[in-house]
């Protein structure tokens, strides 16, 4: 589906660069062979591309391997683009949302929604013109944007975030908030406890489905056993 | 109240539709987030007059799924669906407001959606891909029409998909919240330690992906944090987490100097 998205953008500029009708479709249908990559990394690979078709339309480079570069970039950026995304700023902005909605902040879903698009469109933007200006220099990108070193520093802080979870559980909101007569900190000690309990269950495997299902299982034989 | 009354059902087209619309946040249109539990939640809980609700659902289903990314041929299960059909049935399922153990069951009941939902999304994937097939076949100034028919057919349906799924789920979830409430009261305190254990299990899973220790330092670190913070200087979450970041920082640059 994404070549087709990716024919879609770049037609207004074949058109444009592209009077004969022949030529136009030839290279219309070249951006319709397979793509699949990061979407929004897919911005640099349209920059870079609308840099070469306009070298190759100008007769600056009249052999540019368009699809050569779309191809030796698609699954590089793809990887770097769904770990620094998905793998590091999405769970960055969703753990500290989600300690905040469970400590009372009702706000915090519009600071999620603020902190992870402050940063996606920003770089969205900013590698569509870093495409068209370094003509798919993957090393200029790399350098310009430290998306590897960046990743690692969000996912160590999304995982202090993460700590601070149980760490704060007898302040969690009423909703959430299990009664029980004892200390703060063994309320929290056994919030830990029973996070990392589940962490070492699923080190042995098992889908969130399956983990659900059974921790809605497990309550259900809790309440008919009368330990709740 | 009954089941068909005028006002429910409006409600579930209402969210069906809405859901559709978010739903394109996912894939095809945008991908701003709006579609993450944590927003959709509340946003459909607002649209039927009970943000809260929606509040509690999206953060206890946010974390679950939120490193389960659509890389290659494997499409996750639709957080989004989850979280706007929960918040959905246990609205109107009842409508008194707040009751914590309805939400819990509403969440369990679209636990079992997800993997229907993953199908569906396959199947929306397949249908799609043919489209591009199709938009092939055309030559001369067509192929550029049929490219953009195609490009917004697509977007299509994805929104077709995710409202066949809503028309689907959401009477079938009301009428299963409105039995649950005559269930006898076990399956009601059950339902309630089901929510108020989710969030644990998010931090589970979530911790699981992003670290492969069984103890990861930084997550203990972060627990010691907000205990020494919380417990003995009384400071709420909003001072911890600022506390919690810069202490991430620090920590993963010493890790790195020392590696």
């Amino acid at each position: 589906m994404q070549s087709l998205g990716f024919a879609f953008a770049i037609e207004p500029v074949l058109r444009k660069l592209y009077p004969d009708p022949e030529e136009y479709e030839s290279r219309l249908r070249l951006h319709m062979s397979y793509f699949n990559t990061q979407p929004y990394l897919a911005s640099y690979i349209l920059g870079a591309v609308t840099r070469l078709e306009q070298e190759r339309a100008s007769g600056r480079k009249p052999v540019a391997d368009v699809q050569g570069l779309k191809t030796s970039l698609m699954a590089p950026l793809g990887a770097l683009g769904d770990s620094f995304f998905w793998g590091s700023l999405k769970p960055f902005a969703a753990v500290m949302a989600v300690a905040l909605v469970i400590t009372g902040s009702w706000w915090a879903p519009l600071l999620f929604l603020a902190v992870y698009n402050s940063v996606h469109v920003v770089l969205r933007a900013g590698v569509l013109v870093s495409g068209y200006r370094s003509g798919g220099d993957a090393v200029d990108l790399m350098a310009r944007y430290r998306f590897t070193k960046t990743a690692k520093l969000l996912k160590v802080t999304s995982l202090v975030m993460l700590g601070v979870i149980p760490g704060v559980l007898p302040s969690w909101r009423p909703e959430f908030r299990i009664a029980v007569t004892a200390p703060d900190m063994a309320v929290s000690a056994a919030g830990l406890a029973l996070t990392l309990g589940i962490v070492g269950l699923l080190r042995k495997g098992g889908s969130p489905v399956t983990f659900m299902l059974g921790l809605g299982v497990a309550c259900l034989v809790m309440a008919y056993a009368g330990v709740i | 109240m009954t089941f068909v009354d005028p006002h429910t059902v409006l409600s579930a087209l209402g969210i069906a539709i809405a859901g559709g619309l978010i739903g394109l946040d996912r894939t095809a249109v945008g991908q701003f987030m709006i579609s993450q539990p944590i927003v959709a939640g509340p946003f459909t809980g607002w649209l039927l007059g009970d943000a809260t609700t929606g509040l509690l659902v999206g953060a206890a289903l946010e974390l679950i799924w939120i490193l389960d990314m659509p890389v290659g041929a494997f499409v996750p299960a639709d957080s989004t669906a989850a979280a706007i059909g929960a918040t959905a049935i246990a609205i109107l399922g009842n409508p008194g407001g707040v009751y914590v153990p309805g939400v819990g069951f509403s969440i369990l009941l679209t636990v079992i959606l997800a993997p229907i939902t993953m199908m569906a999304d396959q199947v929306a994937r397949q249908f799609n891909s043919r489209l591009a097939d199709a938009a092939q076949s055309a030559s001369g100034p067509d192929l550029r029409k049929r490219i953009a028919r195609a490009h917004v057919s697509g977007i299509g349906v994805f929104f077709l998909k995710s409202l066949a799924v809503y028309l689907a789920f959401i009477p079938v979830g009301i009428a299963a919240v409105r039995l649950f409430l005559a269930m006898p009261d076990p399956f009601h305190r059950a339902m309630a330690l089901f929510v108020k254990l989710l969030p644990l299990m998010g931090v589970a899973l979530a911790a699981r992906k992003l670290s492969m220790k069984a103890v990861d330092l930084f997550l203990l670190g972060g627990f010691i944090l907000a205990v020494l913070m919380g417990q003995m200087f009384q400071a709420p979450a909003l001072v911890i987490l600022p506390l919690a970041v810069a202490g991430g920082l620090l920590g993963a640059r010493y890790r790195d100097r020392r590696s």
